[in-house]
């Protein structure tokens, strides 16, 4: 046997032990005989043309579906691909029928409170004052047809958190007025001293007649009026986006997580529901103060429209469920073949708003006289909320969170 | 020379499935971890809380703070950098394992079943020589060149993906998944938005189609990507299954990824070895015998043993919710840790009222002044962390002057589509519940 013979076998029976035991098919191997013991080495360099095709395939085909769920995952909740009608038709109903139309409503609204309050302000008289009672009624009574819109416009320029966080403070109010120095574009910080509650304290202060006039009544008009020109800008600034760019996003976003239209919808149902719970009627109520009552934390306590403020909150929230008289969220529970739930979360809100109706107004003053009556809506409340938080969340699929998170 | 048993755990196999491991895991979780960051979760799940969900055992895992946590990240983050390039590699796994279960251990509400994966994937790989080729380790000569593994090694990472998928397959099989096609029906049609399938998703059929499709393929595919001859095939299953969760559930995160990658594991030496060749400088290369046989490896009993009390952990621990009486997706327990992945629709509301010793002073909770919104969502379900939550109000009042505080609460659950419905004992004292491992008994009866 030669040495090319003898490595020529060797190279045939190590290729064969290799494929064996390691499986590997496609080896080169190069012999380097030593003397009595010689070492084999190899490397599996080689590769078929095959393989390299399958490969680029198979990496092709994945970067393609990758490309696709990139694609997916937008958040922009554009999605031209969208083909559910219904989901359509339900938010271009919700966007042109509901939405719009209540910022519009809250806009004008807002105009004829800048006139009257702006006529009280040139000539404060009771008379002049008595007029300004309606329009702010009814200005308020408008934002709670918007309240439950916490997202897209409205939320990037922190709408409600600007226009009615309550209780107001007073005293911060009252220091801005007499330095001269506020800012009323600080998130958080400047929350609680703009908006309805600033208004609905400075309208509605006993003597607000004598504040108003004199020399000195110039910088308490000039608060008001900064006030109210904050409101009426952001206002238009979000009816402008819903007239603008947002109206296309919204009504072309047909996904339920989070930051989708309906997710949105659905989560801020709940949002109000809690809202109602704590700062609306709970917390004044004393719920978590062990029963005492701190009316003054009430939604419109100067005012006292509270109840109307609660009760035309939930019944617009009732309007949003429904979609009024086109495809809303109670429709796609229908599609859904969940009409039982449906009619449950239907009859809830009547019994609700029912329980709401019952209370004697003021609310401040229910609190303590009629606290059955209070303590009744409360659990009505409640049971409004689990519906909302539990079943129909989970029925159309949307997280209740307002986090961005995985899960699974 | 001795016969090498071809079912040995010490029989030498090539290292190439395991370099490719290495370098996936590295890859994954480097891009898995800046993902994270870039998103805010690191705030968002260990500096905005102010308390924490612990598992039993591990109450003293806390987090390090705003700055901590970021340099805790920014170091895993350099470990799987260190793991990919194989330098300092024992090192760097070491402490990936460790810091990385340490972050996942600090806050039960964030548990996710593939990162219990990754945890157990990373201390697996503490054992493993990954470094053993392209590996810097190898070329600065801080390891020696390693062209063989003990089958151990691979046969290790094959079982942990053999349990992930077989029991999610198992979990499957319950009436509500396969006869009631639920959750898939509540799910689905939240996907209609899709392009082309969109409008099936209303469909009833589709929803068993899928049903019936996930339980098969979690079942089965295991064994098909074992069998040579199924593998390519099984392997296309793998990627479209996979893909496809991504794209109907995009809130599944890393997970598909993570199982498309491990998957790999299952394929020959040979063909790592050729995929590690589209690498630049891979030149794997190996020393055999005379007569063409590896170096054998030296069975070792401490190892052995090891090997052993992991698999039958992995097997026991999905199945200890055989001991708890009752509806396991209601009661929730033995739930974790059992691969138990998309498996129903849970969403509950919790109402928690705390009272004094006597009962006489009443405060109602407000749930958003402890707990953020993803751990309100969590707990509302999950009758250990309704507990632990209690506990904590109870602690809370009672360093505002409460006396022997008293928590009760009212929770409703709605799952897999049915109507909410009363989940614990509100007339229970929630602060007087001990947690023990024993079935609670304040848990409601399950009725459909």
């Amino acid at each position: 046997m030669t040495p090319d013979d003898r490595g020529y076998s060797e190279f045939n029976r190590i290729r064969g032990l290799l494929y064996q035991k390691f499986g590997m098919t496609h080896v080169t191997i190069k012999i380097k005989p030593t003397d009595e013991h010689f070492l084999t080495q190899f490397n599996f360099t080689l590769m078929k043309k095959g393989f390299q095709l399958k490969l680029a395939g198979l990496l092709l085909m994945t970067a393609l579906l990758a490309f696709t769920c990139g694609k997916e995952g937008n958040d922009d909740g554009d999605n031209p691909g969208s083909t559910d009608a219904f989901k359509s038709a339900m938010l271009v109903n919700y966007a042109d029928n509901l939405i719009v139309p209540a910022y519009t409503d809250l806009n004008n609204k807002l105009g004829a409170l800048n006139s009257s309050v702006n006529a009280f302000l040139a000539a404060p008289s009771e008379l002049t004052l008595a007029a300004t009672r309606e329009p702010f009624k009814a200005a308020y009574l408008s934002f709670q047809g918007v309240s439950v819109l916490y997202f897209g416009p409205a939320s990037a320029q922190l709408l409600n958190n600007y226009i009615n966080t309550f209780p107001t403070v007073p005293t911060r109010i009252e220091k801005g007025i007499e330095t001269g120095t506020y800012n009323f574009n600080i998130p958080q910080n400047s929350d609680s001293i703009q908006g309805f509650p600033a208004l609905d304290y400075l309208l509605y202060a006993p003597d607000a007649v004598n504040k108003f006039s004199g020399a000195n009544a110039a910088k308490r008009k000039k608060y008001v009026q900064d006030v109210l020109g904050r409101m009426k800008t952001l206002v238009e600034n979000t009816l402008s986006q819903w007239n603008g760019p947002y109206h296309h996003t919204f009504i072309a976003s047909l996904k339920t997580d989070v930051g989708s239209s309906i997710g949105s919808l659905v989560n801020q149902f709940a949002y109000e529901m809690d809202a109602l719970k704590g700062p609306r009627i709970g917390w004044p109520f004393g719920k978590q103060s062990n029963g005492i009552v701190f009316a003054d934390k009430c939604e419109g306590y100067y005012s006292g429209i509270s109840a109307e403020l609660a009760i035309a909150n939930l019944s617009s929230l009732k309007n949003y469920y429904t979609g009024a008289n086109g495809d809303g969220i109670a429709d796609y529970l229908v599609l859904l073949k969940k009409q039982e739930l449906n009619n449950a979360v239907l009859a809830q809100f009547d019994l609700t708003l029912a329980a709401l109706n019952a209370i004697p107004k003021p609310l401040s003053a229910a609190f303590v006289k009629n606290p059955a009556l209070v303590e009744d809506a409360y659990k009505q409340v409640q049971k409004l909320l689990t519906l909302i938080k539990t079943d129909l969340a989970s029925a159309t699929a949307v997280q209740i969170t307002y986090q961005d998170n995985d899960g699974d | 020379m001795m016969e090498i048993d071809q079912r040995s755990l010490y029989r030498p196999v090539s290292i190439a499935p395991l370099i490719t491991f290495r370098i996936t895991f590295g890859v994954l979780m480097l891009f898995s971890l800046l993902r994270f960051w870039w998103r805010g979760w690191i705030t968002s799940l260990y500096v905005e809380p102010q308390f924490h969900f612990t598992y039993p055992g591990f109450d003293w895992v806390q987090p390090l703070g705003n700055v901590g946590m970021h340099l805790l990240f920014a170091l895993l983050i350099t470990s799987t950098v260190l793991i990919i390039l194989g330098c300092f590699y024992r090192m760097a796994m070491l402490f990936f394992f460790l810091a990385f279960t340490y972050v996942e251990l600090i806050d039960a509400s964030a548990y996710l079943n593939h990162y219990y994966f990754i945890s157990l994937v990373a201390f697996i790989l503490v054992f493993l020589p990954a470094n053993g080729d392209y590996s810097l380790d190898v070329y600065w000569r801080i390891t020696k060149h390693k062209p063989f593994v003990p089958a151990w090694t691979i046969d290790i990472l094959r079982f942990q993906l053999a349990i992930v998928y077989v029991f999610a397959g198992l979990a499957k099989l319950n009436p509500d998944w396969l006869i009631h096609a639920e959750p898939m029906k509540t799910w689905l049609p939240a996907k209609s938005h899709l392009p082309i399938v969109g409008p099936w998703m209303y469909e009833a059929w589709v929803a068993y189609l899928f049903s019936w499709f996930g339980a098969m393929y979690d079942l089965f595919i295991v064994f098909f990507l074992l069998n040579k001859k199924t593998r390519p095939i099984a392997y296309g299953f793998v990627l479209v299954f996979h893909l496809a969760t991504a794209l109907f559930f995009p809130g599944i995160g890393m997970f598909p990824y993570v199982m498309i990658t491990s998957s790999l594991i299952f394929f020959s030496a040979a063909f790592h070895a050729k995929l590690l060749s589209f690498l630049p400088g891979v030149k794997l290369q190996a020393t055999v015998n005379q007569d063409g046989t590896a170096p054998g490896f030296t069975p070792k009993n401490v190892l052995s043993l090891g090997i052993a009390l992991y698999v039958t952990l992995q097997l026991l621990i999905p199945m200890r919710f055989l001991l708890y009486p009752g509806h396991l997706f209601w009661t929730e327990q033995g739930y974790r840790f059992s691969w138990r992945v998309m498996l129903m629709e849970k969403s509950g509301a919790a109402y928690f009222t705390v009272k004094d010793k006597t009962g006489s002073q009443v405060y109602e909770v407000d749930n958003k002044k402890f707990l953020t919104p993803l751990q309100e969502k969590m707990m509302s379900t999950q009758p250990d962390m309704i507990l632990q939550y209690a506990h904590h109000l109870a602690k809370s009042y009672q360093q505002t002057g409460l006396e022997d505080p008293q928590v009760y609460a009212e929770v409703y659950v709605s799952l897999n589509g049915d109507r909410s419905k009363p989940f614990i004992d509100s007339s229970v004292n929630l602060a007087a519940q001990k947690w023990s491992w024993k079935p609670i008994p304040w848990i409601l009866p399950y009725k459909k």
